[in-house]
């Protein structure tokens, strides 16, 4: 084996051990049981953060519900959605804080995800 | 030249024939009588107390109350000469002008004359309370100068500015006992009469005018006054309380033939931590938090204050909210703030939380009022009680401000806000006072709904005026001094019209 082979050997093994290291532990990302509601909740850059926000929703409705209701409402990306709803003043108090409304409903999904 | 002369000194039985008797040597007594310097007017200034406090003197203003818990009524008053500015924090800030105006879901609102009637004599109030060059509306500039200003969005709040009075020389608020002795002993037309208190105002039998004060000493001298015109300038309480005492020729007291002397006592609430402030970058302007000398002999401090325009439509009253010291988050609000500023597409790994306070404005109630009891102090004039109300309705508009606030920094992006206060107690908890006693002797052009009409005289009456705060007929979330301050300047201008 030249010199070339080996160096070549040793970029394919690291890079399968990122790869592994990043798709089968949490060491670069955060992963997540697969839910029914991935594609709402991939825009929360913190699921971690959200769902701990989102427990503290009150009355909030159940997951299913919360999902079909950000699924219309959420038509493009999260950031737009964001500035339309404090442009409209969609906000809603969790325990006094006031946040936009569909960062309220992705929060409460992730607590309930 | 005239010295202060101690009225203990006086032979008993004294008739004095000022040309104006002014009744209270606090910021209004003071600012009133120097306006009147260098006239051919003889002015009388009345003062009970002298230039050091005396408890005993004090003790005329204890009374009782009821209703909601409220600062004892001899706390936020000092009966010495100066009056409340020998421990006033020194905070001014003209009233806005939509605070003049009819507010149509203020009920009760709307003064005898706009703002701009008060604009020519603002200066010169603003020179009494040493509070440097006129600069309220450039603050912006000048802070944006020192550190970046906090963004708020459009929407229904605005960065405003305080300036403070200040002592020369000194980081005090100007004291007017201290600071304008020599200038009243200057004066050759103003005569200033120490431990000199008023008991009575006698009228006419015909009651239309005043004929005479009683006046008396706590070592028990009685003498009298007998002015062409008086001038009651001894603080919202006070004025009340004398015109309600001086009850032998109009029962219900002097100008109260409408039932409205003490009625519609107003104070600005000031609710500490009723929100907490994010800002994402972590950087605030140290004008936000504190008082900062910006430069040109002002001293300033930014507050957020409500539109006239968004006032109208969400139908709040004035409020002025202010950043106070740093405060730790809790783990929603850690999860808040990263949620939130993630969604905005903001960093937010240096934010900072801020505890949040404000000034507010009371709706007018005509049952929040000053009335006498059976109890009299040492001589012989009642006591007063107050019945004290903070409605509901009062943190419930206000909180409409604050969110409105908390909608603005999202849209800027800029920060977060938390509504600390939703129950009543939430509001009560840490409530303070700004001991402004305003609106007890309101003003109005229809004597049914004023005691005094818009130049400060009382209705009916012809030579007795009221200047001060408690002609306030709606109170603005601004600090009265330098409002008050104004109106007295006015009023000297009408006095040197009709007395000279």
């Amino acid at each position: 084996m030249n010199r070339r082979a080996l160096l070549a050997g040793l970029a394919a093994a690291g890079g399968a051990l990122a790869a592994g290291l990043y798709r089968f532990t949490d060491l670069f990302v955060k992963h997540y049981p697969p839910t029914a509601h991935d594609d709402l909740l991939e825009q929360l850059g913190d699921r971690d953060q959200a769902a701990r926000l989102g427990a503290a929703v009150d009355n909030a409705p159940d997951a299913k519900a919360l999902a079909a209701r950000l699924r219309t409402s959420l038509q493009g990306d999260l950031a737009t959605a964001v500035q339309a709803d404090v442009a409209a003043g969609r906000l809603t108090e969790v325990k006094g804080w006031l946040l936009p409304q569909t960062v309220v409903l992705l929060s409460a999904l992730a607590a309930k995800s | 030249m005239s010295a202060f002369v101690d009225a203990r000194t006086l032979a008993a039985g004294t008739v004095l024939t000022p040309d104006i008797a002014i009744v209270g040597g606090g910021p209004a007594g003071i600012s009133l009588a120097l306006a009147l310097a260098a006239t051919k007017l003889d002015i009388l200034l009345l003062e009970s107390g002298s230039m050091n406090l005396d408890p005993a003197v004090q003790d005329m203003y204890a009374g009782s109350q009821s209703g909601d818990d409220y600062a004892s009524l001899d706390a936020g008053r000092l009966r010495t000469l100066g009056g409340g500015t020998n421990h006033w924090g020194g905070w001014c800030r003209p009233l806005d002008a939509s605070d003049f105006e009819k507010r149509d879901w203020v009920p009760h609102s709307g003064w005898p004359f706009p703002r701009t009637a008060l604009d020519p004599y603002y200066p010169r109030a603003q020179a009494l309370v040493e509070a440097g060059p006129w600069i309220y509306d450039q603050g912006d500039r000048l802070a944006s100068a020192k550190a970046p200003m906090l963004a708020l969005g459009n929407g229904g709040l605005y960065t405003s500015w305080f300036q403070f009075s200040k002592m020369r020389g000194d980081v005090l608020p100007t004291r007017f006992g201290v600071r304008y002795e020599a200038d009243i002993k200057a004066a050759a037309n103003i005569k200033p009469l120490l431990n000199a208190n008023v008991t009575a105002i006698r009228l006419t039998p015909d009651a239309r005018s005043v004929d005479r004060l009683d006046v008396a000493t706590l070592t028990g001298l009685r003498f009298t006054v007998k002015p062409r015109h008086v001038v009651l300038a001894a603080g919202g309480m006070e004025n009340a309380r004398l015109l309600l005492a001086s009850n032998d020729v109009m029962k219900a007291g002097v100008g109260n033939q409408n039932d409205l002397v003490g009625r519609f006592f107003g104070d600005n609430p000031i609710p500490r931590d009723v929100a907490t402030l994010v800002v994402f970058s972590g950087k605030r302007g140290p004008y936000y938090g504190n008082n900062l000398n910006m430069g040109n002999g002002a001293i300033m401090r930014a507050v957020f204050a409500p539109t006239a325009a968004f006032a109208r439509s969400r139908h709040v009253m004035g409020s002025l909210t202010t950043m106070e010291h740093p405060v730790e988050l809790d783990e929603t609000g850690k999860a808040a703030v990263i949620t939130a500023a993630i969604a905005l597409g903001v960093d937010a790994s240096n934010a900072r939380a801020f505890s949040v306070g404000c000034g507010m404005e009371l709706m007018p109630d005509p049952d929040r009022r000053l009335t006498l009891t059976g109890e009299k102090d040492a001589l012989g004039l009642p006591r007063l009680k107050l019945h004290m109300r903070v409605t509901d309705d009062d943190f419930a508009r206000y909180r409409l401000t604050l969110a409105e606030l908390g909608r603005q920094l999202l849209a800027s992006g800029a920060g977060l806000l938390r509504l600390n206060c939703s129950r009543r107690e939430e509001w009560l908890k840490n409530m303070d006072w700004g001991h402004h006693h305003l609106g007890t002797v309101r003003m109005h052009s229809d004597p049914k709904q004023g005691v005094v009409d818009g130049d400060g005289k009382v209705h009916g009456l012809a030579n007795l005026h009221v200047a001060g705060s408690a002609v306030f007929p709606t109170y603005g979330a601004s600090n009265p001094t330098l409002n008050l301050l104004a109106l007295t300047l006015r009023l000297a201008d009408h006095l040197k019209r009709i007395a000279a």
